[in-house]
């Protein structure tokens, strides 16, 4: 078990790194043309390095397309070369992007018979263990998975570990000791960290800090998504909804990812901007079921989350948020489920007050 | 690949991944050297130079104490160094590379300014620097060797499938007048290295020597020690004129045992251990800079050629160092393989795409963007 007695209390925060950091935008720029060098030819050690950088890619510029892509370039990575662990590893990956949990397990299991001493797929399963709410084998994995002298590869992990399981202490914590044990110059691993940290500030409801923490994410990679899409929640439930507008407008129209269309229908709802609400509601709607018709498992939460809200439809809502706790038995997915019931039940109340309504009308008019 | 994404750093920061290092007498005049380092291999056209990283070129003047078995070198404590850095780039206007200013502190504190991708580069006091988009010069087949360790069989075919074709680095050239900006000679030790900058900058990564890293060291599975250590980030992050005591074993231990795996490969026995259980090369190679001397003048294929007649207990002929165009897969496996006493070994891959010029910058224009792809 993880003893978290020896790590200091944070004293400054954000806590700043020790070394400069590439710039955001040559990072991304530099992505590009990782991506760009490695398409098309290679070794598989090459190709199971395309993916990640797909991965990464995908994560910080919003794209699914880029998961997609991954996902089948992994397919014909182990097709080519499935007597290679590295090939399944990268496999589970995108099974996991995708929320395929099983199948995922199944190809970690598998390049496990090829090298059992495998970190990448102790940490890959880690990380799994993690998203289907199997808390503690997670954390025993992520300790076995340790690397000598991959410091911040394992803080980086637990910081994120913790922050999920709204442990904030803890995960502050294991935030500065991955801070100062980084010694790379590539930014994304700090904004991802910065990233995690602000979405457990925000289910604590600590939106100043989590702003802080999503401003961070932004500071050090300015194309980041994600960051931008939830430092825009942040600032609409803090009151700065053009603000909020301002940085949501460009994502949802450039991201094939409808998280960002149905953020911008929900604010501008709520300002009474109804035809332009309808309209981004609309795209995210549609965006939505497509991609619950292709990848149920990895947007149920999300589509489940837009039909309660701004989506109005809770009975879809209440089956996608189902649908997503027989995946998987986090707290979240209880939660979801949780929302789920109340907002059907509040539209049966509402019902029922509405048919006694018409009972009463018609008493009168007979 | 020469020391292309040599250990889990170097992905994930290529633009601190060097890919080769030479050093050679200028084809064209043999008082000016030229230093070059190629960083980011198998970058795509928008790649360009990180501005937190310092990219360091270090000569030392080195003598030879000793040859036969025992040869070795020692460099001198006395050093100079070129440092280069980078702006952050103006935006590519219409599909075109980023526009990208660097600066280049030489020994004497003077700064040259340049721009990247400008042949002419920047000039100043016996120094000319280009930094910018190139043709990767290396060329092997990765795919052979790695059936060669996996199989124990040397697997090159007669034509083999160049892993590095049409492919382009990022690479900073620095040509200077040995005899005025060096002290000592002619005799120098070069190694680069990829510092992240700050207060106190952290080496990410050094070179000196090709195919130490990925060829000689990576393999884990004939390692009597450490089968399951990942060694190349661990030798990145030394000083490559002080490597510490504490970890030299590990990488002396890695390097017998992948050696000596290289040399059983023809089924007869090269290169016999020594007293001290050492394969004659390691003390060599372990000692990862490149060595040239700048008082010769220019040949086609130095590298190791000073080593070779340190061995022998003869004097040396050539420069050393390394020029861009040799053929070194086909040189390395040979050495390795049967030291010149047998047939010389070829890996199939007799050029890149492009051959580099005897002309600053030396290294081909960069290749357009499908050429790797065809």
């Amino acid at each position: 078990m993880i003893d978290v007695s020896d790590l200091s209390p944070p004293t400054d925060w954000p806590a700043s790194g020790p070394l400069m950091l590439t710039d955001g935008g040559v990072a991304v720029l530099n992505l590009q043309a990782q991506i760009d060098g490695l398409e098309g030819h290679g070794t598989s050690a090459e190709a199971a390095t395309l993916i990640d950088l797909l991965i990464l890619r995908g994560l910080i510029l919003g794209r699914i397309s880029d998961y997609e892509r991954a996902a089948q370039l992994a397919d014909r990575l182990v097709h080519h070369a499935d007597t290679d662990a590295a090939a399944y590893v990268a496999r589970a990956r995108t099974r996991a992007l995708f929320h395929r949990f099983t199948e995922a397990l199944d190809d970690l299991d598998h390049a496990d018979r090829i090298s059992a001493q495998n970190r990448a797929s102790r940490r890959e399963r880690a990380a799994i263990l993690q998203a289907l709410g199997h808390y503690h084998e997670a954390l025993v994995t992520y300790e076995a998975a340790a690397d000598r002298g991959a410091q911040f590869e394992r803080t980086a992990a637990l910081a994120g570990f913790w922050a999920e399981r709204g442990k904030t202490d803890i995960a502050q914590r294991f935030y500065l000791q991955s801070l100062s044990s980084y010694r790379g110059v590539s930014p994304f691993p700090l904004a991802q960290l910065d990233f995690q940290l602000g979405i457990m500030w925000m289910r604590h409801e600590r939106l100043n800090q989590a702003r802080t923490c999503f401003e961070a994410a932004i500071r050090r990679v300015p194309a980041y998504a994600a960051a931008q899409g939830h430092l825009a929640e942040v600032d609409a439930d803090l009151g700065e909804r053009e603000a909020a507008i301002a940085r949501l407008t460009p994502l949802a129209s450039s991201s094939d990812d409808p998280d960002y269309a149905a953020q911008l229908a929900r604010i501008l709802g709520e300002m009474g901007r109804s035809e332009e609400s309808v309209a981004w509601r609309r795209m995210a709607a549609s965006r939505y079921d497509q991609l619950i018709a292709t990848y149920p498992a990895a947007f149920a939460d999300h589509a489940a989350e837009f039909w309660l809200g701004v989506g109005n439809d809770p009975q879809k809502g209440l089956r996608l948020a189902e649908f997503n706790l027989r995946g998987r038995q986090t707290h979240r997915a209880y939660d979801l489920l949780a929302q789920a019931l109340d907002a059907n039940a509040a539209r049966a109340a509402s019902a029922r007050c509405f048919g006694a309504h018409l009972d009463r009308r018609a008493a009168i008019q007979s | 690949m020469s020391d292309h994404f040599s250990g889990p750093r170097a992905l994930v920061d290529p633009t601190a991944d060097i890919s080769d290092v030479y050093a050679f007498p200028a084809p064209e005049n043999p008082q000016q050297l030229i230093l070059v380092m190629d960083v980011f291999g198998k970058a795509g056209p928008s790649a360009v130079f990180s501005d937190a990283v310092i990219y360091r070129f270090r000569i030392r003047p080195v003598d030879i104490i000793a040859t036969g078995p025992e040869a070795a070198f020692a460099p001198s404590k006395s050093e100079i160094t070129f440092d280069c850095t980078f702006d952050v780039p103006s935006g590519p206007a219409g599909g075109a590379r980023p526009v990208q200013h660097g600066r280049c502190v030489t020994p004497s504190g003077r700064t040259i300014s340049f721009r990247t991708d400008d042949e002419s580069g920047g000039m100043d006091d016996g120094v000319q620097v280009f930094a910018g988009q190139r043709s990767d010069p290396f060329f092997l087949d990765v795919r052979m060797i790695e059936k060669t360790v996996a199989t124990g069989k040397l697997s090159f075919r007669p034509k083999g499938s160049d892993t590095l074709y049409g492919t382009n680095i990022l690479a900073i050239v620095i040509k200077l007048e040995w005899r005025k900006i060096l002290e000592g000679g002619p005799l120098f030790a070069v190694v680069c290295e990829t510092l992240a900058a700050g207060k106190r900058p952290v080496r990410i990564e050094r070179v000196g020597r090709p195919e130490i890293k990925n060829v000689s060291l990576s393999w884990k599975m004939f390692d009597p020690v450490n089968k399951d250590l990942e060694i190349r980030d661990l030798y990145n992050s030394e000083d490559a004129f002080e490597v510490k005591t504490d970890y030299f074993d590990a990488y002396r231990v890695r390097m017998n045992a992948n050696l000596a795996f290289y040399d059983g490969l023809d089924g007869k026995i090269d290169w016999p251990f020594d007293r001290y259980g050492n394969h004659p090369l390691t003390k060599l190679l372990l000692a990862d800079f490149l060595v040239v001397d700048a008082s010769k003048r220019f040949a086609e294929t130095s590298y190791f050629e000073i080593e070779r007649s340190m061995l022998a207990g003869r004097t040396h002929a050539t420069p050393g160092g390394r020029w861009l165009n040799q053929d070194f897969m086909d040189f390395v496996f040979t050495l390795y393989v049967n030291g010149g006493n047998g047939p010389p070994i070829n890996d199939g891959i007799d050029g890149p795409i492009a051959w580099s010029s005897k002309t600053f910058p030396y290294l081909a224009p960069p290749n357009p963007a499908k050429a790797a792809a065809a």
